[in-house]
């Protein structure tokens, strides 16, 4: 009671528009979040929902051989968070620290901010008519006298390469936006001091890159594990991932089912992000100490 | 004459500071930026490759073959005698607008709100909650909440607040990022001055908030028009834009090549005005030129 109290005089400092927010928030978001959590506890009875609480759902859910899905999921979700991370943190080191002329700069994150604004599905559909067995693709190779390639769609493949290219604009941005906050003259010290290329990378640049880094994984890896849009245009039906299991169950009007899988595609993502910030604790032990001398 | 290669091998021993500026200069030297360099640029092109692809193969008579001619305008045609798309597309741009609007107004009363905190960790923690939470899990747990919680009628307004779950959070976040940089001695010294609190609002802390309020509503007029997810399971019987062209393409047998047309259409209105404010807004983070 003393708390709660406590925590409305404290917010009450802010005035009325900071308590409206935070009433909004908790019947917006905090309370359908948890009454989620609570539905999956019910069944589907026929085409109706049978509010008794149990966890039948949950063992049709682990029964029903969804367990290839979600594996595949994690796989695909981890896969393109880490190719997309490969070709992003080389890139945002060039845009940050390497690129000399402001213009150059300006142009290329310009362009790399465009297309995340554009509604997904219109620009993935397209690469139906490019990579499809008589596609611009498979038309080209077969002027050249290559037969049909039939795995560059429909395939895990394309899956892949779709993601990588959503997903690449939403890594580059934060890890580069935190690179242009560190000042040059500490990497310069660090060579000055004896450091290798390689040391001053590891030691002084990484650490003190990781907070972009992991705002880069969080919005690359949330929204790549429950993506319906890619998985359903470039992998056909063949691709399926636990975001189009949600969409069907939510189609078939089992919404236990569709609750049970949200609520699982969430504690997939708390584990995973719980795992990336142990490991940056434990990496970033060291940067912390950098600060404290920088300070 | 030293050459690059002998001061890398003994640094700190003959000039300390000889490799001074070696971090810049590693723009031009060895293999990795290059290599960084090459592989963003082929994701930065094959980004658009589709873009400009849909563009050619709207003006083409077989829009799903590998080869773009023979040339046609007949799908533009067809666009302009087609009734389905206009509903949405009126659809999209008040919802865009709306929560533009509303952005813009939220994020700045309650980001003031929240700079005035002892501990604002807490609401800025709760505020971000949405940005970790996947659109299509949202969008089923805001379903099921209206829908079969408290058994309302789905439609406009709940869409709405769909979007709004969304880009709220981005605004908010631009504006706190922009009101921690301002210099609260602006406001006490007006104060002292005697100017009244409103007049302190429109004449000092709105200019200079302004950058920050611009991008909240242009964040949440783009976000809201692109929206899919949140909108598929909150639209209730409406259709939005992107909701009419995901339904266009799931249906790949019986899919008209018309929301080519359209696609490139929203894309020619949209790229110019998107490039000149990013333009802008980096050529401005990037301060005085040298």
């Amino acid at each position: 009671m003393i708390r709660l109290r406590a925590a409305y005089h404290e917010l009450a400092a802010g005035g009325w528009p900071v308590m409206l927010f935070v009433a909004a928030w908790t019947v917006l978001v905090v309370t359908p979040l948890a009454l989620m959590l609570v539905y999956s506890l019910f069944r589907t009875q026929g085409f109706a929902t049978d509010f008794t609480p149990g966890l039948e759902t949950w063992r049709t859910f682990f029964d029903s051989g969804r367990w290839q899905v979600v594996v595949r999921t994690v796989r695909i979700g981890l896969t393109v968070t880490v190719v997309v991370m490969a070709i992003s943190l080389p890139f945002a080191i060039w845009l940050a620290k390497g690129c000399r002329s402001a213009s150059i700069r300006a142009a290329l994150v310009t362009l790399i901010t465009i297309p995340f604004f554009l509604d997904v599905a219109s620009r993935t559909i397209v690469w139906r008519t490019l990579l499809g067995s008589e596609g611009a693709v498979n038309t080209l190779l077969g002027l050249v006298g290559i037969p049909p390639q039939a795995w560059l769609l429909y395939s895990e493949f394309a899956v892949h390469f779709g993601m990588v290219l959503v997903y690449f604009p939403t890594m580059v941005l934060p890890i580069m936006l935190v690179l242009t906050l560190i000042d040059d003259d500490l990497l310069e010290a660090s060579g000055d001091l004896g450091a290798s290329r390689w040391q001053t990378f590891t030691d002084v640049l990484l650490p003190l890159a990781l907070p972009g880094v992991a705002a880069g994984v969080v919005f690359t890896m949330v929204p790549a594990m429950a993506d319906v849009v890619v998985p359903q245009i470039m992998g056909g039906f063949n691709v399926n991932m636990l975001g189009n299991s949600v969409d069907a169950a939510l189609d078939a009007l089992k919404y236990p089912m569709a609750a049970a899988l949200s609520s699982f595609v969430i504690a997939v993502l708390l584990v995973l992000l719980g795992l990336l910030a142990l490991v940056l604790r434990r990496v970033g032990a060291g940067a912390a100490l950098f600060r404290a001398l920088d300070a | 004459m030293t050459t690059a290669l002998d001061r890398r091998d003994r640094p700190a021993a003959r000039a300390p500071f000889a490799h001074r500026g070696r971090w810049r200069s590693m723009a031009d030297s060895p293999v990795w930026p290059r290599a960084a360099l090459a592989i963003g640029l082929a994701a930065i092109v094959l980004s658009y490759v589709p873009i400009l692809w849909l563009a050619l193969m709207s003006f083409s008579e077989r829009p799903f073959s590998g080869l773009p001619w023979p040339l046609t305008v007949d799908w533009y045609r067809e666009m302009a005698a087609d009734r389905r798309w206009p509903g949405p597309m009126g659809l999209s741009l008040a919802l865009a607008g709306a929560v533009a609007v509303i952005c813009m107004v939220v994020a700045t009363a309650v980001g003031r709100g929240i700079m005035r905190l002892r501990r604002p960790g807490g609401v800025l923690a709760l505020a971000v909650v949405p940005l970790f939470v996947p659109g299509l899990t949202i969008g089923a747990a805001l379903f099921l909440f209206f829908r079969s919680y408290l058994d309302l009628r789905l439609g406009v307004w709940s869409m709405l607040i769909g979007h709004i779950v969304w880009a709220l959070p981005f605004a908010l976040l631009l504006v706190v990022v922009m009101l921690s940089r301002f210099d609260r001695r602006l406001v006490e010294a007006a104060a002292d001055l005697g100017a009244s609190p409103r007049r302190i609002f429109l004449d000092i802390e709105l200019p200079i908030l302004r950058p920050a309020v611009v991008g909240a509503g242009l964040f949440g007029f783009l976000l809201s028009f692109t929206e899919l997810m949140r909108s598929i399971f909150l639209r209730g019987t409406a259709t939005s834009m992107p909701v009419f062209q995901w339904a266009q393409s799931s249906d790949h047998q019986s899919y008209v090549p018309i929301s080519f047309a359209l696609s490139t259409i929203i894309l020619a209105v949209t790229l110019p005005v998107l490039g000149a404010f990013f333009w802008i807004l980096f050529r401005g983070m990037e301060g005085p030129r040298r």
